[in-house]
């Protein structure tokens, strides 16, 4: 079974995806079309790039330690979210979701 | 509307800060003065609140062009650092706008420390129904 399917199982979580270093889709499971899929890997290879460098940019003009390389980020929208760290990103529903153990657990199966 | 006071009590917090939409800091309290200072707080405030109106057109684009409802508005916006963690909240401006209030309060931010860092406490606490008039 494929790692990122155990994120797949937990509370709220409605859609998975691994996505390679250019964004392209490897991966993904759940309640969504193929095409979108793609589209939602593109997307979180993209936000991933921009958060990386407003981290850097943020450390070299502050001098601060701590922020970077980031290893994620979460959008929060009225019911959905998307959550993502390293090269996996997740739909997640905010009723059900339980964020904290999505998160952990996008952590470990990202080092996979 | 969640106070600074009440988000410096989450797990972790190390500072909270109010900014205007345009990203100036309004107002802060820190809890470790030697880590992170008000001159770090400005400009993380004017990342987060580019990273919020990014994130909303983002949002906007992808109910689009998928017809999946539910992202926008954008209400939080949260950063996993390498070591820190930034959750900044606009969900009280979006409140403002559904009554039709033409001067919306700030955004909300805390920082967090990412080993005791509880993401949904964050987001609870900014997202705490307001209380009745």
């Amino acid at each position: 079974m494929s790692m990122i399917r155990r994120i797949l199982a937990l509370d709220g979580v409605n859609v998975v995806c691994h996505f390679r270093d250019d964004g392209y889709l490897l991966e993904g499971y759940g309640l969504m079309a193929r095409d979108d899929m793609a589209r939602l890997a593109q997307f979180a290879h993209d936000y991933r790039r921009m958060a990386q460098g407003n981290a850097d940019q943020l450390a070299m003009f502050t001098g601060m330690r701590g922020w970077t390389p980031p290893h994620g980020w979460v959008l929060r929208g009225v019911t959905q979210s998307v959550c993502s760290i390293g090269n996996l990103v997740c739909l997640v529903d905010n009723d059900e979701a339980l964020l904290n153990e999505i998160m952990l657990e996008l952590r470990e199966v990202s080092h996979w | 509307m969640a106070t600074l006071d009440e988000l410096m009590q989450l797990p972790g917090a190390m500072a909270a800060f109010e900014f205007r939409g345009s990203g100036e800091l309004l107002e802060q309290r820190i809890a470790y003065p030697e880590r992170i200072n008000e001159s770090t707080l400005d400009l993380l405030a004017h990342m987060c609140a580019a990273n919020m109106s990014i994130a909303t057109m983002q949002a906007r684009g992808w109910e689009k062009v998928t017809h999946m409802k539910g992202f926008y508005p954008i209400q939080e916006f949260t950063l996993v650092g390498f070591d820190w963690s930034v959750v900044v909240s606009g969900l009280d401006r979006e409140r403002f706008k559904d009554r039709g209030k033409a001067s919306l309060p700030p955004f909300t931010g805390v920082v967090l420390a990412n080993e005791k860092a509880d993401y949904e406490a964050a987001f609870a606490t900014m997202e705490k129904p307001e209380p009745a008039p």
